[in-house]
């Protein structure tokens, strides 16, 4: 994949996370509305190529409206991401060198990387997530579980044992399938599914679409690395 | 540095750390009462989680969740509200129950004073337990604007 190829669909796919966002808004508070209509209206400008760069300028001003808004991202990790590919992309385009715009992407895709491989080597050096205990906790009394039929899988230690190891082990090794493209794409299918599972489970939608936003650029990092 | 500078810039130079430690988790309970002299008689849970949540369901929510990601943000308040108590937080939380409450007709012509407060439950040996870590002053309904 080019590094156009790469930044322009990463951009399309983003947006498209925007809006989905920006929808959830639009039946809530006015002031909300007013902020996210004009998101949405640039989106829409970054998905058609009209006007480029300055759709995505638009948006990474409108990004810090948006964090003083809410005192800090909406939704925590989701939207950390977000302002993090959104800010890499925009930084990319306004670079007047190659090597300027493909450092703020490759950037943008170890980033990608790391979030899979921090996340699992800080639940490693816990002992309650090397036992279980952890995933137990976040089912029994976490703000996450969608529901409460899912607190009982509190009670299921031995499964909740084996999906720990298996998250961990997953992000831990994620920086590995870097290693051909075929990996990679196998290590992406794995991690979308994650998302998928802690979308379904835990209503963390935003990741979903997020992550599955920057995996363009990671497909290219890897492209040009090895 | 200008605030929003500062907000961004964890999420430039991210730590990544989900998960890393399962702290207490809050729950948002709000009471409604005649004057604001006496407190309420009953809390009562913020949006509980419903009992089940079917496949279809979950799958509609990949592209529409706004409740849910409007309780995710209500819990970030109540986090800040006890680690870094600000008028923010509190406003947001009100807000949205008052909002709530006047959209919905058995709620809407109610007593006129709105409480909240937070609990915190956490493991507490095999059991767990609950804490009140932040209880608000009441504010008149009519007071939060809710458009």
């Amino acid at each position: 994949m080019t590094l156009d190829a790469a930044s322009r669909l990463t951009e399309i796919l983003l947006a498209l996370a925007l809006i989905q966002q920006s929808l959830e808004h639009m039946t809530r508070f006015r002031a909300e509305q007013v902020l996210f209509s004009v998101r949405i209206g640039l989106c829409v400008l970054v998905i058609l190529g009209f006007g480029s760069p300055w759709p995505l300028v638009g948006l990474a001003g409108l990004s810090l409206v948006i964090l003083e808004r809410f005192q800090g991202p909406y939704n925590g990790g989701s939207d950390r991401m977000g302002l993090l590919a959104l800010w890499c992309l925009t930084l990319s385009q306004l670079m007047p060198i190659p090597v300027g715009k493909e450092l703020f992407l490759a950037y943008l895709g170890a980033q990608l990387m790391l979030s899979y491989f921090i996340s699992g080597w800080v639940k490693i050096l816990n002992p309650a997530w090397r036992s279980g205990r952890a995933l137990a906790e976040v089912f029994r009394f976490s703000a996450y579980p969608v529901s409460e039929a899912l607190r009982g899988w509190a009670n299921r230690p031995r499964v909740l044992l084996v999906m720990s190891w298996a998250v961990m082990g997953f992000e831990l090794a994620f920086p590995l399938t870097l290693l051909s493209p075929i990996s990679l794409l196998a290590g992406l299918a794995v991690a979308a599914t994650f998302h998928l599972a802690n979308a379904c489970l835990f209503g963390l939608n935003r990741f979903f679409w997020t992550w599955f936003a920057v995996y363009p650029a990671i497909i290219w990092l890897q492209g040009r690395i090895f | 540095m200008p605030r929003p500078l500062t907000l961004l810039l964890p999420a430039l130079i991210p730590s990544w750390n989900f998960f890393d430690v399962i702290a207490p988790s809050p729950r948002v309970q709000y009471g409604l009462t005649a004057t604001a002299e006496t407190e309420p008689k009953a809390w009562l849970e913020f949006r509980p989680r419903p009992e089940r949540v079917s496949l279809l369901q979950m799958a509609q929510r990949l592209l529409w969740n706004p409740e849910r990601n409007e309780s995710l943000f209500l819990t970030s308040c109540a986090e800040r509200l006890v680690q870094q108590p600000t008028r923010h937080s509190e406003d947001e939380i009100y807000k949205r129950i008052a909002a709530d409450l006047a959209a919905d007709p058995d709620t809407a012509e109610g007593p006129p004073w709105l409480w909240f407060r937070l609990v915190f439950i956490s493991r507490d040996g095999d059991g767990l337990s609950q804490e009140v870590l932040f209880e608000a002053l009441p504010r008149r309904r009519s007071d939060i604007a809710i458009r």
